[in-house]
């Protein structure tokens, strides 16, 4: 089934947690009036979407409480812990840790420490555009080391999820970030994004491309008085990616906005995400075959494959 | 006139086809290499006698290998596209 | 050989690197058709953005991209023989470089040109041509009879035709380049003369006539019944004198207008991407078309510089385009898709995102006429044959010439 849209992410404040792939340059407090998140939510009740609040870092005045609890939501930056360091221990189920790759690669063992403590722990590169080919032994390693403690859990009947290496095992198709067809974003003005990092590059004036013309340097994708309106929409989807609908690293975020910093192509990923991406994917296979071994179900079996970059294999489609 | 006396193989056709298209390169390349670059010059000088004693060596392998046609004065030539031998002469007996 | 001139193909085309130096964005002319948006006569390429362009790509002769069997140096402007000293430059150090190196190229390279005819027999140009002769494709525009081509190939600052000063210099361009062949650009104005301006060709003695409409949307109401109705005239009139046996007009194309699979035909019609191009300052593209003088509304799509070299990502959107990923589903379902162009420049330009996968279709009318008038064309000149007996012989013979891709 296509993807269709689901969550509607409100950013409460200009200075909101960042919790993807893109930091937020954004320093300067700039809460979301009331009457645009009352807006926001009725738009998200009428369009039946679940609400998704990005906190920032400060206690919001008192009378924003009563109107963010009128609805069903998922408080990111609160439920949904978000740190950019690599913590002893976790207060929550559901951790977010925003990490460098040199960072990652640095803690993995404090890393895999912290597995039997969490349900979830989702990974986000931060710095993924400057992935260089030389990192990606060390990449693997980190993985393998992360593999390990894992396959132990499992075994003994624990299994926590780590985005990177189990959401993999599950997956029988591509399941991605889905920015603009399956959640989209309200910023504080009241517009609307494919993701909160559209947002920061329009606030920051930063264009995707260089020497952007005024005439495609707003990034919104509509307002909560007119509606949305997602120019190319149909290159979102997956149908509409020729390297992404063919690949099997179905865990891959193909975060729409990295394509966009770095293809140019919302519809292209880079060179470096799918390096990533397939080394994770090829380190789920390894832990696939630990868990098979140990006599534990591990989802439908991941093939080996000779490539790290479905682009290098293209002439073979 | 012409007359068509043969076919070679596209990988022969090749093998002829790179030879004329170096053997262009190095005259063109002689206009304008002066043997005040000696080094170059005389790579060029080495390399078009070389490239011409192939360029000979490939017609006379192929004429034997195929046996066509042939005449005094006569010579033959190749279409590059589609692999053929043709006999060329003015006076040559074969275009009576 | 049966008596249809088949349509030429470019020199080693699909098998050869096409570069192009941008080596001025200047010219004589203003032709109004002119998709350039941004000429002028400040940026010309410096001998040192030329050289470092060369050395880049021969430094990376093991790279897959430059790893093809041969090369086309193209050189375009502006007007590329107004810059005749520098291109003379760039020919004699790509010889001796290619040669120094031992680079495979040296084997398989061509030098070409487009021009607009203006200076072909300018000393300096004919001494080039001379020199270079058995590398060399040059391409004079003519746009057909005078009023034609003086409708839109005008003088920069005047209205003043350039027909006197192009046609002057054809019989000196045949004979050196028999085989040559001009491209003809048609935009609403001129689609009356359409029929006339191929035929005055013909006379010139121009074996090949490759002529394509403007990819740009410009076309008004009633544009394609009346350029239906030019190529009818202008069938009739190759068929009737037997014109068909010596001349060849891309329009007529047997292959065009038929449906094409998405899974068997899925190809990408444009190169770009594959080619390379390098401006005055030192900067690549996909294509001179991405380029910031060819383009109205976006910005340059620029793939790095002689001095960073080439930023992959940057082509990957290019490398993996198809033919139906870029297109909307009235494209993909038309039962005459087969032979219908784009431009992947025009794309990105009219697209509503930044993306090359919009596929712009302004051409679309006017693609299903020349359809029409292409059917015409066959079953007439079939028709014909068969009267004369020669039908059988012609379908045992003829080449299955596929279209040239851009």
């Amino acid at each position: 089934m296509k993807p269709y849209l689901q969550y509607l992410v409100i950013l409460l404040d200009d200075t909101s947690v960042a919790y993807c792939h893109a930091n937020n340059p954004l320093t300067k407090r700039n809460l979301m009036p009331i009457d645009t998140l009352k807006k926001a939510i009725l738009f998200g009740m009428k369009q039946n979407l679940m609400i998704q609040y990005v906190y920032p870092d400060y206690e919001l005045p008192a009378e924003y409480n009563e109107v963010i609890e009128s609805i069903d939501h998922v408080k990111i930056g609160k439920d949904v812990q978000v740190l950019n360091e690599v913590p002893k221990a976790v207060i929550t189920d559901n951790l977010v840790l925003r990490l460098t790759i040199a960072d990652f690669i640095a803690h993995q063992y404090d890393l895999a420490a912290l597995l039997p403590q969490v349900k979830r722990l989702n990974i986000c590169l931060t710095d993924m555009e400057s992935f260089t080919d030389a990192q990606q032994e060390n990449y693997k390693k980190a993985l393998a080391a992360l593999n390990a403690v894992l396959a132990n859990l499992y075994k003994s009947q624990q299994q926590p999820q780590v985005n990177i290496l189990t959401d993999r095992l599950t997956l029988t198709e591509m399941h991605n970030c889905e920015a603009g067809i399956g959640n989209i974003t309200v910023a504080p003005n009241g517009k609307f994004y494919l993701c909160p990092a559209f947002y920061y590059d329009e606030k920051m004036g930063i264009s995707n491309r260089m020497n952007h013309k005024a005439k495609d340097a707003s990034r919104s994708i509509g307002d909560l008085d007119n509606g949305l309106e997602i120019p190319n929409k149909h290159l979102l989807y997956l149908d509409h990616a020729p390297l992404c609908r063919i690949c099997d690293a179905y865990h891959c975020n193909r975060c729409i906005w990295l394509n966009d910093r770095l293809t140019w192509d919302s519809n292209t990923p880079s060179h470096q995400q799918c390096v990533i991406a397939h080394l994770e994917r090829n380190a789920a296979r390894d832990l696939q075959q630990q868990l098979k071994e140990a006599g534990l179900q591990a989802g439908d079996e991941i093939k080996e494959i000779n490539y790290l970059d479905p682009f290098d294999v293209k002439e073979t489609w | 006139m012409k007359k068509l006396v043969g076919q070679v193989t596209p990988e022969e056709k090749n093998e002829i086809q790179t030879l004329f298209e170096r053997r262009n390169g190095l005259n063109e390349l002689a206009k304008i290499l002066t043997a005040d670059n000696a080094e170059l010059y005389e790579k060029l000088v080495k390399d078009m006698g070389e490239t011409g004693t192939k360029f000979q060596n490939w017609w006379n392998t192929m004429a034997k290998k195929y046996n066509w046609e042939g005449c005094e004065n006569g010579n033959w030539e190749i279409n590059f596209d589609t692999c053929e031998i043709y006999l060329v002469d003015g006076t040559c007996s074969c275009k009576k | 050989m049966f008596g249809i001139k088949e349509q030429q193909l470019d020199w080693n085309s699909g098998t050869s690197k096409t570069i192009t130096f941008i080596v001025t964005k200047d010219c004589q002319l203003a032709c109004k058709y002119c998709y350039l948006v941004g000429k002028n006569e400040k940026e010309r390429m410096p001998w040192e953005v030329a050289k470092s362009a060369i050395d880049y790509v021969l430094d990376n002769e093991n790279d897959p991209d430059f790893a093809t069997e041969g090369v086309i140096w193209d050189f375009i402007g502006g007007e590329p023989f107004l810059e005749i000293d520098l291109i003379d430059q760039i020919c004699d150090y790509i010889k001796s470089e290619l040669f120094r190196r031992n680079h495979h190229w040296f084997n398989s390279y061509r030098f070409s040109f487009s021009t607009n005819g203006i200076n072909y027999d300018n000393e300096k140009v004919q001494r080039f041509i001379e020199k270079n002769k058995t590398h060399l494709s040059i391409g004079i525009t003519i746009d057909g009879t005078r009023r034609k081509h003086d409708l839109n190939r005008v003088y920069k600052g005047t209205e003043k035709g350039s027909y006197d000063d192009v046609v002057r210099n054809i019989p000196l361009w045949l004979k050196q380049f028999p085989n040559a062949s001009t491209k003809v650009t048609i935009s609403s104005a001129d689609i009356p003369y359409i029929s006339e301006s191929v035929l005055h060709l013909f006379e010139l003695g121009i074996g090949q006539v490759n002529i394509n409409c403007v990819f740009e949307d410009v076309w008004a109401d009633g544009d394609d019944i009346l350029f239906e109705d030019q190529l009818v005239k202008l069938a009739d009139v190759i068929i009737d004198r037997s014109l068909y046996k010596e001349f060849a007009c891309s329009f007529f194309a047997e292959h065009i207008g038929k449906p094409m699979d998405c899974k068997l035909r899925n190809q990408n019609w444009c190169g770009s991407g594959k080619m390379l191009a390098v401006d005055a300052v030192g900067n690549f593209y996909p294509c001179t078309r991405f380029a910031q003088y060819s383009l109205r509304d976006k910005e340059a799509w620029i793939i790095g510089n002689i001095h960073d070299g080439i930023d992959k990502n940057k082509l990957r959107p290019f490398l993996t385009l198809d033919r139906c990923t870029q297109s909307n589903p009235e494209c993909i379902d038309c039962e005459v898709a087969e032979g219908c162009a784009w431009c992947q420049g025009e794309n990105y330009d009219a697209a509503k995102t930044h993306t090359v996968f919009q596929r712009a279709t302004a051409i679309c009318k006017m693609h299903k006429a020349r359809v029409r008038a292409n059917n015409y064309y066959w079953n007439k000149l079939y028709r014909k044959l068969e009267l004369e007996g020669k039908r059988e012989e012609f379908e045992k013979t003829h080449p299955n010439v596929k279209p040239e891709i851009c």
